[in-house]
């Protein structure tokens, strides 16, 4: 694997993110004040997102015909150059949320660490190799211990954040030592999808000989474990009630996102990209995960009082959810499985995102909204904070046709049209994945509505006072209009979605891969397509 | 073979010397004061044997940090010197393998600047602790 001046010039917003970032956290040492600097945070978000916009459109277009580049660790894709506006997008609204985040005097801290964070969502995004991808989830996780630090200085938050961070440092050990085993079976080989040329992972097991397969085996469970715990799947969420309990409301909005979205992509990058085609182990272990997780998500969240950890559960119910998507993708690689998923947490991270705004919205330092009574007669108080709330909940108890409807529709059709077209035994087990799913939708409908009746059609309790400020109102409306928008109008995500699935792609006839990208492709703005990609076998 | 051993040879002998010698002298021309604290086996007023979970001053702690911060950059620096200078002398050899694999060359100006980002990011938090007093030792 080799790195030149080409792979710098694909990371450069990465780059920039993180030279603004340390700038964010010296500048706060020097001149003080929290506005200053969440505006600079948020005009770099705006800025790096338009002049990507301007300088990669010769790359959406070529990634649009579907061409794939291996630069160094990198490979370039539609769903690594989807996936990367998205994680901008979402440190916008992070960052907006959070801006009344912590205490004045350590304000910078908390938008410099979200730019990391967030720098760090992007490289998860295009990683293609083993040590990369493993400095991007970490650029991610030792942020989020020092955001869940800096949330609140008070028992429950030093509980919540040092639970988090060893069971995190577990995780990653996991994550770590499967990926060592995949290392040493794939013969000493560190990029995961690789060309004809330099042949990744699944390429370098394909020539070792058969019986090979059982250490494989347990570096891939390993790998898979380590992700669960990102994702909060069953049963590696069993921090995620106490985390989320424990700290402040728009921490606990960052952790039911960020991680997720994070564990998704890796998950898509890593374990699909390394299964052989012909392995029958690979489904079932997900079919399990998958029930185990959106069944015992929903189940518990039934009899939360306390908001943040109903939310807890039900971002472990949509992790299982999406898991159907990976059940679906390793039982039939183009049933557009992944493509289903990667809607759904498009989906789900805004709406989740949105529920944590609004109650970010109603929080501050002194006072976190915890209970749902005291939710009581919202509607009346903060009409507009509660049909925001509603509006989100709703999109993710998936009523239609709301946008969680679509995206729990694409994962139950994909298991469907597997079930249809299927042979026997996968199918039936197929079946009971997707009526499960459903059952379950109903079941998660029960406590989303509990919520909303409390709101609606109770009498206030307390006066609910809004002190959150401006920045988490423009976090909620802006969450809240982007799930409409995906409500009204889904053709388009369904369509960036599927073309954003890898294994779609591979199923496709016209495949290139290049191994090589020259420097300008980046930065140019036309040009003949043949000049800048060296064409590849795959 | 015995030439190339010869340095090293000396080089144990020699420093075999230097800390025996250093025991002796100081055996021979210290002066001796038995004292409670001096028969402790940290002699910094540390109780050795005591409660674990005793209050520690969290300044040790920022302290440490910091200076594992100046350690690791060392521990970085030293490999990537002996490799850039590998490199430099071994340009035909490395050219061979990229050709071989039909990857291009990596530049010694790249490599060079890869650590200055590292260097400067380190630097970056040095001039961060020092703002938010992590040496003020109040």
């Amino acid at each position: 694997m080799f790195v030149d001046l080409s792979t710098i010039g694909l990371v450069w917003p990465e780059f920039i993110l993180i030279l603004i970032a340390a700038w964010i956290y010296v500048g706060g040492t020097l001149a003080p004040g929290r506005t200053t600097w969440n505006v600079l945070a948020w005009s770099t978000y705006l800025v790096v997102f338009l002049v990507m916009l301007k300088n990669e459109r010769a790359l959406w277009h070529d990634v649009a015909a579907g061409l794939v580049a291996i630069n160094g660790p990198l490979i370039v894709d539609y769903l690594g150059q989807v996936s990367r506006y998205g994680c901008l997008l979402l440190g916008l609204l992070i960052t907006m949320i959070a801006s009344r985040a912590g205490a004045e005097r350590l304000a910078t801290e908390v938008s410099g660490t979200i730019m990391m964070l967030v720098a760090g969502l992007m490289l998860v995004c295009r990683a293609n190799e083993l040590v990369f991808l493993f400095v991007a989830l970490e650029l991610i996780s030792v942020p989020t211990y020092v955001l869940l630090f800096l949330g609140r200085a008070d028992r429950a938050s030093g509980e919540a954040t040092v639970k988090y961070f060893f069971l995190s440092l577990i995780a990653s050990a996991m994550l770590l030592y499967g990926m060592s085993t995949l290392y040493g079976v794939a013969d000493g080989t560190t990029v995961i999808s690789g060309t004809a040329e330099v042949p990744g992972i699944r390429g370098a097991l394909d020539r070792l000989p058969a019986g090979h397969t059982s250490l494989f085996l347990i570096g891939w469970v390993m790998v898979v474990c380590g992700l669960g715990f990102k994702i909060a799947a069953v049963p590696f969420h069993f921090y995620a009630p106490d985390v989320y309990e424990g700290t402040t409301n728009i921490n606990a909005g960052l952790l039911a996102v960020a991680p997720k979205v994070a564990g998704i992509l890796a998950l898509i990058r890593l374990v699909l990209a390394v299964v052989p085609a012909d392995a029958a182990w690979g489904w079932p272990l997900m079919w399990v995960l998958a029930m185990l997780t959106m069944t015992w998500g929903n189940v518990c969240a039934l009899w939360q009082q306390n908001l943040r950890r109903l939310m807890a559960f039900s971002s472990v119910a949509h992790a299982g959810y999406m898991l159907i998507g990976f059940t679906v993708a390793l039982v039939a690689p183009a049933a557009g499985g992944v493509g289903a998923t990667l809607l759904y947490l498009t989906v789900y991270a805004l709406a989740g995102l949105g529920v944590f705004a609004a109650l970010a919205y109603l929080s501050d330092e002194r006072h976190e909204v915890d209970g749902v009574a005291e939710l009581a007669g919202l509607a009346r108080s903060h009409p507009w904070v509660a049909g925001a709330l509603a509006f989100c909940l709703f999109s993710l108890a998936g009523i239609p046709p709301l946008a969680g409807f679509w995206g729990k529709l694409a994962l139950f059709t994909g298991a469907v049209r597997v079930v249809l077209a299927g042979d026997g035994g996968v199918s039936s087990w197929l079946l009971v994945l997707a009526v499960t799913g459903v059952l379950n939708a109903v079941i998660a409908a029960a406590y989303y509505l509990r919520v909303i009746g409390v709101m609606y059609f109770t009498a206030p309790v307390t006066r609910v006072a809004a002190p959150g400020g401006m920045g988490a109102m423009l976090g909620t409306l802006a969450c809240t209009l982007l799930v409409l928008v995906l409500s009204v109008w889904p053709g388009l995500a369904f369509r960036m979605a599927d073309a954003a699935d890898p294994l779609l792609r591979q199923a496709r006839p016209a495949v290139v891969a290049a191994w090589r990208m020259e420097a300008s492709a980046a930065f140019a703005h036309d040009g003949d397509l043949a000049g800048r990609w060296q064409k590849g076998g795959d | 073979m015995a030439a190339v051993l010869l340095p090293i040879l000396v080089l144990i002998v020699c420093a075999a010397l230097l800390s025996v010698g250093m025991f002796v002298v100081a055996q021979l021309l210290g002066p001796r004061r038995v004292t409670k604290v001096k028969q402790m086996p940290y002699e910094s007023g540390m109780d050795p044997a005591h409660d674990a979970r005793r209050r520690f001053d969290f300044r040790f702690h920022a302290v440490a940090v910091a200076f594992l911060v100046f350690d690791v950059e060392l521990l970085f620096l030293y490999p990537w010197a002996v490799a850039n200078a590998v490199v430099n002398r071994d340009q035909q050899g490395l050219a061979r393998v990229a050709d071989a694999v039909a990857v291009p060359m990596w530049s010694p100006g790249l490599v060079f600047a890869e650590m200055l980002v590292f260097v400067g990011l380190l630097s970056v938090g040095y001039v961060y602790a020092w703002r938010r007093g992590v040496f003020r030792w109040r």
